[in-house]
């Protein structure tokens, strides 16, 4: 467990990569998890006292803390009569400064719309079939 | 905006996460109430149940998001096959001729691919999930992600809400502005609420 946290363009390009190796190999999976990194931080882990003082410490604390985003696949091992191979586990890790969160959360989103190419595209022939609905949908489009 | 828990209905079962915090003793190992792991109907309901907790619990609460594509079993294959079969045959029934047309004639070993979402905090043992196989969601719920994480890093909530829509609505064009006004938040609130502030009723009148 002595991964280097990864920075966060580094990562945007590895989980490019990861998503990109899900596609080619047309199965399998993506996990993407995100977590307050509450250790290894300036000012914590937080002293006795302040715990046994107050139990909801953690809900306000003094400073904006980094959250820590994490990706992996899954492992798989190679199985006969079928086609998978083995394939070891990726994982990326990354934190994240307080003030560049909204930044990342906008590249990320684009990543993970480019990623997750398999989910179904919006159907557009249901708008077709009812002229009347259809209308009605685009009013409220333009009105919203 | 103060955190009100009147705002929400009162039938969702976890409405209270700061309830379930045991106060005198903040090392709890075990969940002290019965365990809830709801999948939510919608991403709205999942979004407002995780900021709940997140705020009862923001060092703890972990949010995983898995994307999965799974080859079908052969089971499932045949399946798929029989109820092709049997829509067709159905269209070729001139008797049943008012059946509106199948809308997507699906290959039956087509993979299933899912975007899953949890909010898990092993304290409590709460479990919130929520579940699409729609593209079209992913750059909502990214957002959605992004405003949770402004509670795991105990940002201030206000910033938060004036800089939702834009990363909500998934408009292509402004979301560079954006960016750059995001970038420049962390200095002066005034610039922000002053860009935001349209941004703000626009996402209601779209969610009515």
């Amino acid at each position: 467990m002595t991964q280097e946290h990864l920075s966060n363009n580094e990562f945007f390009t590895q989980l490019a990569n990861l998503f990109e190796h899900n596609r080619k190999k047309g199965h399998g999976s993506v996990y993407l998890t995100q977590k307050r990194m509450a250790f290894d931080t300036e000012g914590y882990p937080p002293s006795p006292t302040k715990v046994a003082d107050d139990p909801l410490w953690d809900t306000h604390p003094e400073n904006p803390l980094p959250i820590i985003i994490r990706a992996s696949n899954n492992k798989s091992d190679k199985r006969p009569g079928t086609d998978r191979k083995d394939i070891d586990k990726i994982k990326l890790s990354t934190i994240v400064q307080p003030d560049q969160l909204d930044a990342f959360y906008v590249r990320y989103a684009e990543a993970c719309r480019a990623g997750m190419s398999g989910l179904k595209k919006r159907d557009k022939k249901k708008g077709k079939k009812d002229k009347k609905k259809k209308k009605r949908g685009t009013a409220v489009e333009t009105k919203g | 905006m103060p955190f009100s828990r009147s705002d929400y209905s009162p039938i969702s079962p976890a409405k209270s996460y700061l309830a379930l915090r045991p106060a005198p003793i903040p090392s709890s190992r075990y969940p002290t109430t019965a365990i809830a792991m709801p999948y939510f109907k919608t991403s709205t309901e999942w979004y407002e149940q995780s900021s709940l907790l997140l705020k009862a619990r923001p060092t703890t609460t972990r949010i995983t998001s898995k994307y999965t594509v799974l080859k079908p079993t052969p089971s499932k294959i045949k399946k798929r096959q029989k109820y092709l079969d049997k829509q067709a045959a159905k269209l070729a029934d001139p008797s049943r001729t008012s059946s509106p047309p199948p809308s997507s004639a699906q290959n039956p070993e087509e993979p299933t691919t899912t975007f899953a979402l949890k909010t898990y905090d092993p304290e409590s043992g709460t479990c919130l999930q929520y579940e699409t196989t729609k593209a079209a969601e992913v750059g909502r719920l990214i957002g959605s992600l992004g405003r949770l994480g402004r509670h795991m890093a105990a940002l201030p909530e206000v910033l938060e809400d004036l800089s939702a829509p834009a990363e909500g609505t998934g408009l292509a064009t402004p979301r560079i502005e954006d960016d750059i006004k995001v970038g420049g938040m962390g200095e002066g609130k005034a610039g922000g609420t002053g860009g935001g502030g349209g941004g703000g009723k626009k996402k209601k009148k779209g969610k009515k």
